[in-house]
């Protein structure tokens, strides 16, 4: 295989050299999809956010003060694991094709599909207990 | 007349640079509409939620001015066939994230509602 990118260290200064690493540079286009998918979970994250905010301020008609608190609570939790999270999966990724390992799994994507299934059983629950 | 201004090329038939620019340009406003949902917790919770406004918006504006230079280091990048990744500037948004929504947290928690 050809050696064309193995300039250890050529592309990486300051706060990249500290937390990356060795390995060699990678295709600059796999750092920029990498860079992508940590923008789309950031994101989601400011989705959940602003869902957890909006759930505060504009629902207090249809759910009482408790179950308005949780479900925010809920939300903005998901929010701040997802977006330190976001981090971590850049990170590790960024480290796994810098040295050729296969990427690691994305523990991100259960978290986000365990306290989106909370979230929806907690509003399920919610609407069958409602006396009509 | 030509234009003064100077954008270099690439050849990146994929237009990586430019998709990247245009996810950091989404989240730009994703963080901007953030800061207008926070605005609407100010009659509930009161002044203290100004420190959530003004979080997402000095953090979308910071992402807004090194708009450029972002792009033109993916330019280059591809061009070098070698890129530094933005590492300071996906640790300081991520940074970003994690406080609002710490922030977001104690206010619901634990600041008094108005009436």
């Amino acid at each position: 295989m050809e050696d064309l990118k193995s300039r250890s260290g050529g592309g990486r200064t300051g706060l990249s050299e500290r937390i990356l690493g060795g390995g060699t540079e990678p295709d600059p286009r796999f750092t920029l999809a990498n860079e992508r998918t940590f923008l789309a979970w950031i994101r989601t994250s400011l989705a959940l956010l602003a869902g957890g905010v909006a759930v505060e301020a504009f629902m207090a008609d249809l759910f009482g003060p408790e179950l308005r608190k949780a479900i925010s609570v809920l939300l903005l939790m998901l929010a701040l694991l997802i977006g330190g999270g976001a981090f971590f999966r850049w990170l590790n990724v960024e480290r796994s094709i810098r040295r050729q390992t296969p990427l690691p799994l994305p523990w991100i994507a259960p978290v986000l599909a365990i306290g989106g299934a909370l979230v929806a059983a907690v509003l399920v629950v919610f609407v069958l207990a409602r006396p009509l | 007349m030509p234009s003064r201004r100077y954008t270099p090329t690439h050849g990146d038939a994929g237009l990586q640079p430019e998709r990247t620019e245009l996810a950091w340009g989404r989240t730009t406003m994703s963080m901007t509409i953030a800061a207008v949902v926070f605005l609407r917790w100010m009659p509930h919770h009161g002044w203290f939620v100004g420190t959530l406004v003004a979080t997402s918006i000095v953090t979308a504006m910071a992402i807004g001015s090194t708009r450029k230079r972002r792009f033109h280091r993916a330019i280059h990048g591809i061009n070098q066939e070698a890129i530094t990744p933005a590492t300071t500037s996906i640790a300081a948004l991520s940074a970003s994230v994690v406080v609002l929504a710490g922030l977001g947290i104690f206010t619901v928690l634990l600041l008094p509602l108005h009436p």
